[in-house]
């Protein structure tokens, strides 16, 4: 599972959303002392966020093997990082197979030592089956293997087809994905859109555009691989900005900082008609237009070359007092086996090429959706990626980016000026 | 005075003196003498016997985390990655220079003076309310204290839909009155403001009933004479019941002091990261402290801002109490 | 800098309670009905103050949708039974284990709380010992600490003591607070007159007696308080729960933490749960509460 929910807290802020301190449910000594107390048993504690698909595949792991498996959810992706960091922090409380995000991979891998290095359990001999840069990626910098790929989180638009009708512009999905091949087609599309007179903007957010047109960029966005920062020479980074900023200019936007209430709101209410959508945002959609939106979205492919936003690993912290055995699940899990069963539970995106290459996944139609064929929509995204590497910086420089985006395209402050602040803040964040 | 009640006429029940006494001394003699050991080491030893928990339990749970803080203020220290490096006391000077720390620290003294003086003045008004002839007293009372029992998750859910931009009901409301809406996280007073009614809301009730508790301890005659003597209720307000509960009045704001210094549920729910708004505009120093120890894994900078914090403290908590103590020799 | 120097501002005031020898007449006071002014500014403050909770309750009886809804709902729905039923039947909440730890945890540091803040705050307000200025700026000070950075060395700590997952890492900790302390001795200073504990000590009481017999009847109001306050405050904490304790034997705010699970957030579930872990606190508060309140007045010194 995966998203950046950088926001999604106001809105869901629970009776105890770690928003406020920020520790998640997490793993407890509990878990060891009932292994030692069994004896032979082994009890196994897995703990991921959000979704993952995994109830089904622990029942048949756990007949299988005859481990016990504890699988503990904490809702928000903020949250659970915070409390699996403080655990590991703190030496102790960690599960025994823990999912880590995208953007929190980078941060963990450079706790190299935290985790077991897979290819001590056996896990080399699964590299074939994964897509390569998902593989590459699931490294630390001295190739020590820590994460084994989760799924992945390929890029497409969903737009409202209606507003689309009602501006005259052509509705269907494969149509769209033909006239919009380049972002500047795209822009051109928005263009038609607002000259038609439409009240509804055209995109939710800029902020979403930019990161989509960075995670497009193959080999490096904000850090290179000595975790220099190169915002300033990296030229895509420059792109996406000075396109986030053109989509600004034309009054193009919404302006709705992606995950606030207003942006569920104006989902909700239609005043949009499209956001990049990753894989995993189907299910915020579908839950944010709620019954009303049913039909009314649509899903067609990204302009430029695939990309991906988000995805996880599974990993296998120090801590854990049964290391072959949870490495035993964590290879279960990613699987073939496993990330079918993932995506028919979840439909997580799989990691594994054989997986996205099966009829389950090629042939999958989204109801809500229109019937969208977003199985094979995301699938071939996946199989063109580009991989890109973060750095464990990745996460504060493209707050602070994304802070600036968001106050340009709320006309604060003017597209020349949020470059240099973004630069100066993100050159303070990664001092 | 009634309470006294049995104070004076209930006598100690001790334990037999010990057999072990001095044979052939008078009985009420060797009681006495045992009786005044007793006293003397009862006067000496009682006072510290009775603050010995609150030390103990600080002993074993406090010093351990302020010694850790401290030890990881002065060190390159990652959360997840432990310590990478002595630095002294670099961290310390980094925030000097730091227009991010500054920044933060006169948000967190702007809505402290927002929330923080209006809170406590109104508090003190409902108290005095509360403490009168009132039909449905107790439930107003305990009306107050309502937001104190409400989850955090209501009051995140409800404030977000009251200072929404485009959908919020008060925005909503201002624009059916042909205003216009409020853009509440990007203009800086504004959101002070707002993270103000937050702070305000849940922690009224919470100060009325401290100042309502002091307020029973003021006789009520000293009232009746006053307004025998033609007082208006304010003038009793301010010439009776203010320096009556000046000690409550003094501990309530040495509480707010730090809780305002601390600040830091109201804005996270409200800004929803702990960036506190797309530059900062009421990004606290607490706020700053958990950005910078957990997102960017600066814990040592994040430890030394803590200590700072603490600092901070003990110079507003002491300018405010001479402030407090000002305002009433004044009257 | 009156804080630290008891007895000079316990001095200052103007009328002790010693000036009051007249019996008072019990829960009358008032001089003058309040004007209708006055009730319409109490029942506004009453209202703002009820709004999120009732709020709260109203989506507890709706679905989901009742959170996005806008203008939102206001009047209640007919789903409560069924997502009480949903809660009290999630396998990840342990919803009545949750309900009881808390009550457990609450009701303990409560009882702690009281009694040993109001030792210590009568101590450090009444009696006269080496150090106390001293030991009272140190309780101030140590409630200064920031807490924040605290939760990594102390998981550490629990970790030591083997408490993970235990109730005593969120009782003990927490069974005497500055808070306390310092309320009760502010407290103690303008309400507990030296003249009766004069009075007790010439008649022979030991200091515990003293505090037992005298100090504490006139602390009530005070102490009640504090109590009302620890009670909530113990029973709505969350962030060192969650962290410290694990899903098995949760508090209740862990327990509604739990129910968020899945990729969206049930709020209608959640809501349920905040419900449900608050109404034994307004059942507590309504059927003690008045008394108690009640009691702020009955029980306080009369003269």
């Amino acid at each position: 599972m995966t998203r950046g929910r950088r926001g999604g807290r106001a809105a869901t802020a629970m009776a105890g959303s770690a928003a406020l301190l920020a520790v998640a449910a997490c793993g407890n000594g509990e878990a060891d002392e009932a292994g030692e107390s069994t004896g032979g048993d082994v009890h196994l504690v897995l703990e991921t966020f959000g979704t993952f698909g995994y109830d089904e595949l622990i029942s048949r792991f756990e007949e299988e093997t005859g481990y016990t498996v504890d699988h503990r959810v904490t809702g928000e992706h903020p949250d659970y990082a915070e409390a699996l960091e403080q655990n590991i922090a703190a030496g102790s409380g960690a599960g025994d197979v823990v999912a880590l995000e995208e953007a929190h991979m980078a941060k963990m891998l450079e706790q190299g030592d935290a985790f077991h290095d897979l290819y001590d359990y056996g896990a080399g001999e699964m590299e074939e089956h994964f897509l390569d840069w998902k593989w590459e990626l699931g490294h630390s910098s001295d190739g020590r293997l820590i994460g084994l790929g989760t799924d992945v989180g390929s890029l497409a638009i969903c737009y409202r087809w209606d507003l689309f009708e009602e501006a005259g512009l052509p509705t269907d999905r494969d149509e769209l994905t033909e006239t919009w091949q380049t972002w500047e087609d795209f822009l051109e599309v928005g263009l038609e859109f607002r000259d038609a007179g439409m009240d509804e903007a055209f995109v939710d957010d800029v902020g979403q555009f930019y990161t989509a047109i960075t995670r497009q960029a193959g080999d490096a966005i904000y850090l290179n691989r000595d975790d220099e920062l190169i915002m300033d020479s990296n030229p895509v980074v420059k792109e996406a900005f000075d396109y986030a900023a053109r989509l600004a200019e034309e009054d193009l936007t919404a302006a709705l900082d992606t995950f606030s209430d207003d942006w569920n709101a104006g989902i909700q209410a239609g005043t949009f008609a499209t956001m990049t959508c990753p894989a995993w945002m189907l299910g915020q959609v579908e839950e944010s237009a709620g019954d009303a939106g049913e039909g009314l979205w649509d899903v067609a492919g990204v302009p430029g070359e695939g990309g991906n936003w988000g995805g996880s690993w599974l990993a296998v912290p120090t801590q854990s007092e049964h290391p072959e055995e949870a490495a035993e699940l964590a290879k279960f899990l990613t699987s073939t086996e496993g990330h079918l069963g993932a995506w028919e539970e979840a439909s997580n995106l799989p990691s594994s090429v054989e997986t996205l290459e099966m009829d389950e996944v090629q042939g999958w139609t989204r109801e809500y959706f229109n019937d969208a064929p977003t199985g094979e929509i995301f699938a071939e995204g996946a199989l063109d990626l580009q991989p890109y590497y973060m750095g464990s910086g990745h996460v504060g420089v493209h707050e602070a980016v994304g802070a600036y985006i968001d106050d340009m395209q709320r006309g604060e402050i003017d597209p020349e000026q949020a470059w240099q602040d973004a630069l100066a803040e993100a050159e303070r964040a990664v001092r | 005075m009634k309470i006294v009640k049995g104070a004076g006429t209930v006598p100690d029940r001790e334990p037999p003196v010990p057999g072990d006494a001095p044979a052939g001394e008078p009985r009420q003699e060797r009681r006495t003498r045992w009786q005044s050991l007793r006293g003397r080491f009862d006067r000496r030893f009682s006072p510290y016997l009775f603050i010995a928990p609150y030390f103990l339990l600080f002993g074993i749970f406090g010093v351990f985390p302020m010694l850790f803080t401290f030890w990881v203020s002065l060190h390159d220290w990652s959360f997840i990655g432990g310590k990478a490096g002595f630095a002294g006391l670099d961290n310390y000077a980094f925030l000097v220079t730091d227009a991010k720390f500054w920044n933060a620290l006169l948000n967190t003294l702007g809505i402290f003076v927002v929330a923080i003086v209006p809170q406590l003045l109104i508090a003190l008004f409902l108290a005095d309310t509360l403490n009168r002839q009132l039909r449905w007293r107790g439930f107003f009372r305990m009306g107050v204290i309502l937001p104190y029992v409400t989850s955090i998750a209501a009051m995140a859910i409800v404030f977000g839909q009251l200072f929404g931009r485009d959908f919020g009901l008060i925005n909503l409301s201002l624009e059916s009155f042909g205003l216009d809406g409020i853009d509440w996280r990007s203009n800086r007073l504004a959101s002070w403001v707002a993270i103000a009614v937050m702070i305000d809301w849940r922690w009224l009730g919470f100060n009325t009933l401290i100042y309502l508790a002091a307020m029973q301890a003021i006789p009520r005659d000293l009232y009746e004479s006053a307004a025998i003597d033609g007082a208006s209720r304010l003038r009793q307000f301010w010439q009776i019941t203010v320096p009556m509960v000046r000690p409550t009045i003094m501990f309530t704001v040495i509480i707010a002091t730090i809780g305002q210094m601390q600040l830091f549920t109201e804005p996270v729910i409200f800004s929803a990261d702990y960036r506190g708004g797309n530059q900062n505009q009421f990004q606290t120093v607490a706020m700053l402290m958990f950005e910078e120890a957990r997102q960017l894994d600066n814990f040592g900078y994040g430890a030394a801002i803590s200590w700072i914090i603490f600092v901070l403290i003990v110079i507003f908590a002491v300018i405010n109490v001479l402030f407090i103590s000002r305002i009433r020799s004044a009257t | 800098m009156s804080v630290y120097a008891p007895t000079r501002s316990a001095a200052g005031t103007p009328a002790g309670p010693r000036t009051t020898n007249r019996p008072r007449r019990s829960a009358s006071g008032p001089l003058r009905e309040a004007g209708p002014l006055t009730y319409i500014a109490l029942s506004l403050v009453l209202l703002f103050s009820a709004f999120p909770l009732y709020w709260m309750f109203v989506v507890a009886t709706r679905g989901n949708q009742a959170i996005a809804q806008r203008p939102p709902a206001v009047l209640p729905g007919g789903q409560f039974a069924g997502n009480v039923v949903r809660t009290l039947e999630n396998p990840a909440a342990n919803f009545t284990t949750g309900l009881l730890n808390s009550a457990i945890v609450a009701t303990t540091t409560t009882v702690s709380v009281v009694f040993f803040c109001s030792l210590a705050g009568f101590a450090l307000a009444k009696l006269r010992f080496r150090g106390r200025n001293a030991l009272l700026i140190g309780i101030v000070l140590t409630m200064m600490l920031p807490v924040q950075m605290a939760v990594v060395p102390m998981l550490i700590m629990m970790d030591a003591f083997d408490w993970r997952g235990d109730l005593r890492a969120v009782i003990v900790p927490f069974m005497v607070t500055g808070f306390g302390v310092f309320m009760l001795r502010q407290y103690a200073l303008q309400g507990v007159p030296d003249e009766l504990i004069e009075s007790a000590r010439v008649d022979g009481c030991s200091t515990f007696r003293t505090y037992w017999s005298i100090v504490l009847p006139a602390l009530r109001p005070a102490m009640v308080v504090l109590g009302i306050l620890t009670f909530m405050q113990n029973w709505n904490e969350f962030i060192w729960p969650i962290a410290v304790l694990g899903p098995d034997n949760p508090t209740v705010q862990v327990s509604i933490h739990n129910l968020n699970l899945g990729y969206t957030s049930d709020f209608a579930l959640m809501f349920t749960g905040a419900t449900f872990a608050t109404l034994p606190l307004l059942l507590v508060f309504v059927v003690f509460g008045r008394k108690l309140i009640g009691g702020i007045m009955d029980g306080a010194i009369k003269g």
